[in-house]
Formats: structure tokens, C-alpha cells, sequence
């Protein structure tokens, strides 16, 4: 079963539709039945309707016995709202091996996509940007917005340099109801600035989670001589040699990631380091542990 | 410096390659993205430099691994001006015979042989050939340029009579396993005595070139010497004037004509001096009589008192025995008194007779002990008391002659004492009307010994022969046959003794030999012969040889020989002592000689007189041997190599050596870079 998760294997599926149901099908069929599951499903309450109601969920039986206008709710309706903040700047195409970062994060969006649309029945919505927002797709449980929200990642091509102060903004702006934001990122950027940033989500009571997608290559980096580095997102070029890799960059590395991980989690955000060799259920299991938390 | 295949100079291009690899692409990088430098440094510039410097090892390997491939297919070489090989053999030939004693001639061949030694190219092999009485090979062909030297200064003169025949044999023996050059540098004083009557003795191979060293300074150069001298070797009385008497000849070899004194000298003491004229290049002769000498060995000389140029050829040298006359045991037939009265007088006139004749007959033999008598003749006698066969038997076997001749007693299938043998037939020329004559007579044989036996063949074949016995010749020599091939006159050995057998009688019934004149001489020759008093005294030439046993397995009871030659050593071994058979006498001078048979001799030994002829080879003679290549002019030792002084040397295999030696670096340096590579992946 792990086999399906495999992001090698993932990188051979075109179809984002069956990438997703392949993960989560094969996720799903390994985690043991729990009593949670189907609760959004079952009866909650009745609620008397008032004007502006969305008639379609009045209980006609009821109305018909009663001649009074009830509206049925269930305990799904109050699922939560999933959005993937998805980072589509020039270093995500950045790759040692299939799948690129880019790839990885469309992989691992999907799945969240369809785990929240298809099995949870939660809204779901995608913020693609750069250093400007490119696209965005309104959270929804809407017919279609699966489809829609595949067709988005489709579409997210890697563009510019990351700025996550633009897109921030419009995502609190666009925000109203409280959920559960995942920001998947390389998270170039000094870690002060990035929860500065990110961290006014959980200020209205939204769940965070972090996902730092990074290539092997980038964690440890293999040079065999002297090498010219060019930037993806800035151009800027500069020589660099093996010994240096061997220490230092591997020592700034694990630094980066440990205060981005100690700041986050200060900030009450959850962070999570994925790396693209590693296989997606990490990431689910991350967001079905927060899900069940409280959301 | 050059090369032998300068067009693979063309490979050198391909140093391009490692200069491309190492010194330019390290600077065409190709860019590495990354998703961004905030973590990179910039290297420092130390580090950069090191690593450099390490891959700069590599590309000069690199490089000059394929510098000394392609210097390698273009064959470079050197040319050597001393120390290289022209392929050539050089063969020195020093010639220490006897006339290389005069004056400084052996020294100046010698300082002229080592010259040419030092001029040899080192890597040319040479061999050095010393001709004397015999040619002597000191060394094999070599290049070992101390070992050379060590027998070249080894050589001394010597006392032999040298022959350039038996050097153009040799070199024609040498060419035929050594297939390179040959030059044979020939250092002599190019005597015309030491050229063979047949020049084509001489006549080198094709692949040997001729360089002749004269050290010959002056061709008239007169030399005299006692060319012979004419004395007894035994002497039993020294007042018989016929026989005590000494004849020596003195001869001048481009000498003018003058008066020499000649001296004779015995054990030391000077018993006369005579003065003679000797002619302008010519001969005289002087006697000096009596001999008077003691009882013994008398080391005898004839010198010439005025010393010349050449004084070692101014004495000949001999030895007279005195002793008494010994006896002769005649065994003859009860009934036959002709062939005691004509062996008798013969061997009474025999110019150097020393024998008494004992004459019996076959049935009185019972108490005589032959070992008390210089020879034995059986005359007639086929059978004779069995205890005298027994010790004629024993006294044959421990070095006893015997002379059996086969008279008109003799009958078919009757035994022949001594031989092994019956008579087989009877051949009766007389009675058949078929008398035969002697056809065949070996005169090298002692006892039929001839200088020039002449037409009528040293008068044997007016011999007439009536009756002779047909005898087996196996394992016997045939020193005369008949007419009809019968043999006449047989040699056997019998232990360290031998036998004679004359297949006719010693009367005039069955031949005619006691009324000829040869039979004098034979029974001389033979009685001298089977007494052995030819080698117990006297005189030789040296490098003639002395046989010092009959057999050379003997049987029975080993009888050691024992030779003290001129200086008192003994020159041969234990061994040798045991099983030599025959003796060289290598030098001038008296040998103390006992034989194998107990008998002790002295012989004066005498270089060959053809040495003191020292008139060089004409100029003509020596172009024609030499060939044309050296054109009779002596060539200086540094001339002789010119042709090989520039001798191209590869040296192809010295930079293969080194390019192996810069591959292997080469693998070791990559590997090395390469496991540095894998530790960091």
C-alpha cells in the first residue's frame, strides 16, 4: 500500500484526480475504522426558520406532519473550512530527481483537496501565489469545486520570488469563517518574517499548518567540485566549493529549519518539514490529527 | 639526438586533450540552479588553490604520460661516440712464438694489442687468441673489457713454431658459429716460415676482415744459429771414433758472411770450441770428436759464443746416455743359423748400434729371464718351453719388445706366440713362381722411418718375397704390405709392450731383405725402436710430443709417469700422472721423463730452427692476405674504429619505462581523487 504514496510513483500519475484518490483511497484503506468517522452524517438538532434560510435544508417531512418549518441540521455542517495557501515562486521548480518541489506540493494539495472534499465533506479553497497572489479559489463544498480546485493546481505554475506579505493580506481579507490554513512553501525567507507574517491567521482562530517542502539536494547537498550556483528566483550566480557544503551550508541548513520549526510552533502554528523522497501520508495524517483536534 | 620515426612527432597534438581538460574547462562551469544562495558562501580562495594545485599533479602526469607515449613510437636516439657497438667481433690473435723473443718485438705486439683493446667499442665482444706452437684460446667472445685485458697482459712468449695456417683454420671454424663481423687484429712479427706452402690454408671468410699488426722493424735484420746438431743418443763407448762424435751446422739467416765460435758444452763444462766460417746466408758445418761423457745422462749443447740480436736460438741443446751396450736375446730355430748371422750383422753394422746379440735356440729358453734384455727376436720360432712363453708373456705386458719373424717352419693354423693369433695360410710365392715384392711401406712407422725414401721406395721394392705367412690383422697396425696385399710388417700392442711380427723370415730362404742394404737400416731402426733408446735421449722439437704409456686405460696395476720440465716442475697432475698417455713437450729446455715401464729418460727439447728465420712475410703476400680493405698499410689502434664511433643507440625502452612508471603514478593520483569523491557522495 505504501507504494502508492511513493512520491516516485505519484510523479508518473498525470491525472491529479487520480493522484489524489490514489493517496487517499490507499490512506484511508491503512488507517483502522474509528467512531468519529461519519459524523457528518448523523442528525444534529432542529432549528426553527427564520427569513433568509437556505430553503433547501427545511424538513419537508416534518412540514408536512407539523405544518412547521424546521430547518434539519446535521453535525457535518459545521466541518471545517481547508485552505491551501500554495507557494508557486521559482525556487519550487527546483529538483534533484522527480518529483520537482512544485510537483510535490500539487501532490500533496490534491490529496488534501480530495481527503476534505471527498471523505470529510469540507470546504476547501487554494490561494496560489508568488509575490503576488495568482489564483484563488473561494472554499467550497460546492459540486465541481474539486474539480475546480485540481484545475487550479494545474494551472499554478512556478513564477517570480516568494513574498508571503501580499498574499497573507489578501487571504485575512478574504477569510470569514475560521479553518484550517496550510501554507505549503520552501520557506526561503528568514523564519522571523515568515511566522510574522503567517502567524495573524491564527489570530482569528485558524488552525496553521506549515508545510516546508525541500529536496533532498537541499538538505544535503553533493558537490563533486567547485560549482556555479545560480539562483532560480534572483539570477544571482556564485561559485561555491564541496567543503563548504560539507559544513557550513549543512549546519545553516538544519538551523533554518529548526528556528522555523521552534517559531512556528511559539507561534501555535504546526510545522511540518517534508521532504520529496518521503512518501505524503506524513501530511495527511498531519492535517486528519488537526482535523480531529477541534475543527 | 634524433628520432628514428619523427612523423609520430604528429601524436603530440593529443597534448591538447589534458591542457583542454584540466586548464580550460575548469573554467567553462556549467551553472548549477539552486532554489536560492542564502545559505552559500562564496569559497575562499586558499581552498581554491589547493585543490588546483592537486589537479595541476594530475594534468603534468597526464601530460607527461602522453609526451613520452608519442616520444616513444618516434624511436629517439643518441649516437655514442665511445661505449657503443658496431656488431663486430673483434678478434686479437698475439703471436708469442718463438721469434716474438727477439728484441723488443713481443712488447711492442702486446702494448699494440692492449692499445686496440682500449679502442674497442664497449658493447663490441672480443675474443684473444694467443698463436704459438698451437693456437691457444684464452677467452671466449666477450665484452668484458677487464677479463680481456687480464688475458691479454696473461700471454708470454713461447717456444713454438707459430702457423698461419692453423689461424685461417681456426677463423673459419669461429665463423661458422659466430655470424657477426669478424675483425681479427693478427699482432706477429709476419715471419715467412709461418706461412703454409698452400695459401689457401690461409685464405679468411668472408665475414672476417684481416688487420695485420707488423711489429717486424727491421726485414734484414741477421740472425745466426745451430740450425742442427747430429750427436748419439747413446754413446757405450766415447773412443769409438766412428760413433763419438758430435756434427753440428750453423747457419746465418741474411747474415754476411763471417767467422763464428762454436762451443760444446756438456753438463755445463766446455769440452771444445771450434771456429767456422759461415758463408753469407749461409751454412757451415763443425764436428767436434770425441765426445767424451760419463756414464749417465749428459745434458749436452752447442752454443755460439758471439751473441746476435736473437741470442735465444744461439744453442742447441741434447743429451747423450752412456751407457753399455745391451743385449739383444735371439731366439732362433735349432736348425737355422742364417737369420742369426744376418740379423747379427746388421745390427753389428749399425752406425749407432749398442747391442750385443745372445743368440739360442728355441729349446735353451727355459732359464732365461728377457727382462735382462733390450728387445727379443723370435726367429722361426713357433713353439718354446712353456715357462719362457709364460715370461716372455709377463715381460711383454710390463713394457718388453718383441720382434717375431715367421720363417719356413711356420704351419698353417699354428698359434703365434704373443699375437693372439694363428697363422692362417701360407702364401709360397717360390714354389708358385710368384714372387712378390713389398708395395706398400708406411715410412712415418720408427722402424721403417725414411727422410726420402726415394722412387724405388727406400729401397723395399727391390725386396723379393718367396714365402710369407697369412696373418689375422685385426687390431694390429700394417706398417709394409706385399704386393698382393699381404701384410708384411705388423705392430700389436700387448699390454705396455710390443709386438712385432714380420710375416717372412730374417734369411735369405723365404726373401731376399738380409742381401738388400734396407735390411741394415731396418734392423737399426727397429732394434732403437723396440730398445726405446729413441726416447729416453736425444733431442726434440718443442711442442713435439713424448708417449709416456702404451695404453691410455691401462690394466692391472696403475704405473704413475712423472715429468719435470725445464724450470723443475712438475706440470702434470696426480691424475694425470695415473692416466696420460702422451706428453707435449711445450718448451725449450731438458725433461726429466720415467715412463709408464719404469724407464727414465732426459730429453733435450729445441725450439723449431724455421723460428730463427726472421725475414718477414713480402709486402705483396700480406696485401693478398689482408685483402684490399687494409691495404697492406698498418692502421693506428684509433683508426680501427672509426667506422663505429657514431653508433645511433635507441633509447625507446628508457621512455617506455618512464611512461609505465608515469601511468602508474597516473592511476594512483586519479584513484585517489576519485575516493575522495565517493566519501563525500
Amino acid at each position: 500500500m505504501q507504494r502508492f504514496l511513493d512520491p516516485v510513483v505519484l510523479a508518473g500519475i498525470s491525472s491529479l484526480d487520480l493522484l489524489a484518490k490514489t493517496v487517499v483511497d490507499g490512506f484511508v484503506a491503512g488507517l483502522h475504522r474509528s467512531p468519529d468517522f461519519g459524523f457528518s452524517q448523523e442528525f444534529a438538532e432542529y432549528r426553527a426558520y427564520t427569513p433568509g434560510d437556505d430553503l433547501r435544508h427545511v424538513d419537508w417531512n416534518l412540514f408536512a406532519r407539523t405544518e412547521r418549518c424546521y430547518l434539519k441540521r446535521y453535525r457535518g455542517e459545521n466541518n471545517s473550512q481547508l485552505t491551501v495557501l500554495l507557494d508557486a515562486s521559482n525556487s519550487m521548480q527546483y529538483t534533484s530527481g522527480p518529483p520537482n518541489k512544485m510537483d510535490y506540493a500539487r501532490f500533496l494539495s490534491a490529496s488534501m483537496f480530495y481527503l476534505a472534499i471527498h471523505n470529510q465533506r469540507d470546504a476547501a479553497g487554494l490561494i496560489v501565489f508568488d509575490d503576488e497572489v495568482r489564483d484563488y479559489i473561494r472554499p467550497s463544498t460546492r459540486q465541481g469545486q474539486l474539480a475546480r480546485l485540481f484545475a487550479g493546481l494545474e494551472h499554478a505554475t512556478p513564477h517570480a520570488r516568494t513574498d508571503f506579505a501580499k498574499p497573507l493580506q489578501h487571504f485575512q481579507n478574504a477569510l470569514h469563517r475560521r479553518g484550517i490554513a496550510i501554507v505549503v512553501s520552501d520557506f526561503y525567507e528568514n523564519p522571523e518574517t515568515i511566522v510574522n507574517n503567517i502567524a495573524p491567521l491564527r489570530f482569528r482562530g485558524n488552525e496553521v499548518i506549515l508545510f516546508h517542502i525541500l529536496d533532498p539536494q537541499e538538505i544535503r547537498p553533493a558537490l563533486r567540485g567547485s560549482a556555479l550556483l545560480v539562483d532560480l528566483e534572483t539570477d544571482q550566480k556564485l561559485e561555491v566549493i564541496p567543503e563548504y557544503t560539507r559544513t557550513s551550508y549543512r549546519n545553516k541548513i538544519d538551523t533554518h529549519i529548526e528556528q522555523l520549526r521552534s517559531r512556528a510552533r511559539g507561534a501555535g502554528m504546526d510545522y511540518q518539514l517534508l521532504v520529496t523522497d518521503q512518501p505524503l501520508d506524513l501530511a495527511l495524517r498531519e492535517y486528519l490529527t488537526l482535523r480531529q483536534a477541534g475543527n | 639526438m634524433g628520432f628514428l620515426a619523427p612523423w609520430f612527432l604528429a601524436g603530440l597534438a593529443a597534448l591538447g586533450v589534458p591542457v583542454f581538460v584540466h586548464l580550460l574547462r575548469r573554467h567553462v562551469t556549467t551553472p548549477r540552479p539552486v532554489s536560492s544562495l542564502m545559505f552559500f558562501e562564496r569559497g575562499t580562495q586558499s581552498s581554491t588553490r589547493h585543490r588546483r594545485l592537486r589537479y595541476l599533479l594530475l594534468f603534468a602526469l597526464r601530460t607527461a604520460l602522453l609526451f613520452l607515449v608519442v616520444l616513444a613510437f618516434a624511436d629517439p636516439f643518441v649516437r655514442r661516440s665511445t661505449g657503443g657497438s658496431s656488431g663486430h667481433t673483434q678478434l686479437i690473435v698475439l703471436d708469442n712464438s718463438f721469434s716474438m723473443r727477439s728484441g723488443t718485438r713481443f712488447v711492442d705486439a702486446k702494448r699494440q694489442a692492449l692499445d686496440v683493446l682500449a679502442a674497442k667499442p664497449r658493447g663490441d665482444k672480443a675474443q684473444i687468441m694467443a698463436l704459438g706452437g698451437q693456437l691457444e684460446i684464452l677467452t671466449q667472445p666477450i665484452t668484458d673489457d677487464a677479463q680481456l685485458r687480464s688475458a691479454l697482459e696473461s700471454v708470454q712468449p713461447s717456444d713454438g713454431h707459430a702457423s698461419f695456417g692453423e689461424l685461417g683454420r681456426a677463423v673459419r671454424s669461429l665463423a661458422e658459429t659466430v655470424h657477426s663481423p669478424i675483425d681479427l687484429h693478427l699482432f706477429s712479427d709476419m715471419q715467412r716460415t709461418a706461412m703454409p706452402a698452400n695459401f689457401a690454408d690461409v685464405v679468411l671468410p668472408n665475414n672476417a676482415r684481416l688487420q695485420l699488426r707488423s711489429v717486424a722493424q727491421d726485414s734484414t735484420q741477421p740472425n745466426w744459429t745451430v740450425e742442427s746438431v747430429e750427436a748419439p743418443a747413446e754413446l757405450p763407448d766415447p773412443k769409438d771414433s766412428r760413433r763419438s762424435h758430435v756434427r753440428a751446422v750453423v747457419a746465418g739467416f741474411g747474415t754476411p758472411a763471417a767467422v763464428k765460435t762454436v762451443s760444446l758444452v756438456v753438463n755445463g763444462k766446455t769440452l771444445a770450441t771450434r771456429k767456422v766460417n759461415v758463408p753469407a746466408g749461409g751454412r757451415a758445418t763443425v764436428d767436434f770428436a770425441p765426445l767424451d761423457v760419463g756414464y749417465g745422462f749428459n745434458r749436452c749443447a752447442v752454443k755460439l759464443d758471439d751473441s746476435d740480436n736473437f741470442p735465444a736460438d744461439d744453442a742447441s741443446i741434447f743429451v747423450v746416455r752412456r751407457s753399455d751396450p745391451e743385449r739383444v736375446l735371439f731366439v732362433h730355430a735349432a736348425g737355422d743359423t742364417r737369420s742369426t748371422t744376418y740379423f747379427g750383422a746388421a745390427l753389428g753394422a749399425a752406425a749407432q748400434g749398442s747391442f750385443v746379440l745372445q743368440s739360442i735356440s728355441a729349446e735353451q729358453t727355459a732359464d732365461i729371464d728377457p727382462s735382462r734384455f733390450a728387445f727379443v727376436v723370435l726367429s722361426d720360432t713357433m713353439t718354446t718351453p712353456s715357462i719362457f712363453e709364460h715370461t716372455l708373456a709377463q715381460y711383454v705386458a710390463k713394457g718388453g719388445n718383441v720382434l717375431i719373424a715367421l720363417g719356413p717352419g711356420t704351419t698353417r693354423h699354428t698359434p703365434i706366440p704373443l699375437w693372439t693369433g694363428d697363422v692362417q695360410d701360407i702364401h709360397n710365392y717360390g714354389r708358385l713362381g710368384n714372387v712378390q715384392r713389398i708395395g706398400q711401406v708406411n715410412f712415418s712407422y720408427p722402424a721403417l722411418g725414411q727422410a726420402q725414401p726415394g722412387r724405388n721406395n727406400g729401397g723395399w721394392s727391390d725386396v723379393k718375397v718367396f714365402y710369407a705367412a697369412v696373418v689375422d690383422p685385426a687390431r694390429a697396425r700394417v706398417a709394409a704390405r706385399l704386393t698382393d696385399g699381404t701384410p708384411l710388417l705388423l705392430e700389436k700392442q700387448v699390454g705396455e709392450g710390443r709386438v712385432l711380427l714380420l710375416t717372412s723370415g730374417l734369411e735369405n730362404l723365404t726373401n731376399d731383405l738380409p742381401l738388400h742394404p734396407v735390411f741394415v737400416a731396418f734392423v737399426d731402426h727397429t732394434a732403437r725402436y723396440l730398445s726405446g733408446s729413441e726416447r729416453v735421449s736425444g733431442s726434440r722439437l718443442v711442442d713435439s710430443f713424448v708417449e709416456l704409456r702404451s695404453k691410455a686405460k691401462p690394466t692391472g696395476v696403475v704405473a704413475n709417469v712423472e715429468v719435470i720440465d725445464p724450470d723443475g716442475q712438475r706440470p702434470l697432475s696426480l691424475s694425470e700422472a695415473r692416466t696420460a698417455q702422451t706428453f707435449r713437450l711445450s718448451r725449450a729446455g731438458f725433461y726429466q721423463i720415467r715412463f709408464a715401464n719404469g724407464r727414465d729418460a732426459v730429453i733435450g727439447v729445441n725450439p723449431d730452427r724455421r723460428e730463427s728465420d726472421l725475414a718477414p712475410l713480402p709486402s705483396d703476400v700480406q696485401q693478398l692476405w689482408s685483402g684490399s680493405s687494409s691495404g697492406g698499410e698498418p692502421q693506428t689502434s684509433a683508426a680501427a674504429f672509426d667506422g663505429v664511433k657514431n653508433q645511433p643507440v635507441s633509447l625507446w625502452w628508457y621512455v617506455m619505462l618512464l611512461a609505465l612508471v608515469a601511468a602508474f603514478a597516473e592511476t594512483a593520483l586519479a584513484s585517489s581523487y576519485m575516493g575522495t569523491q565517493r566519501e563525500e557522495t
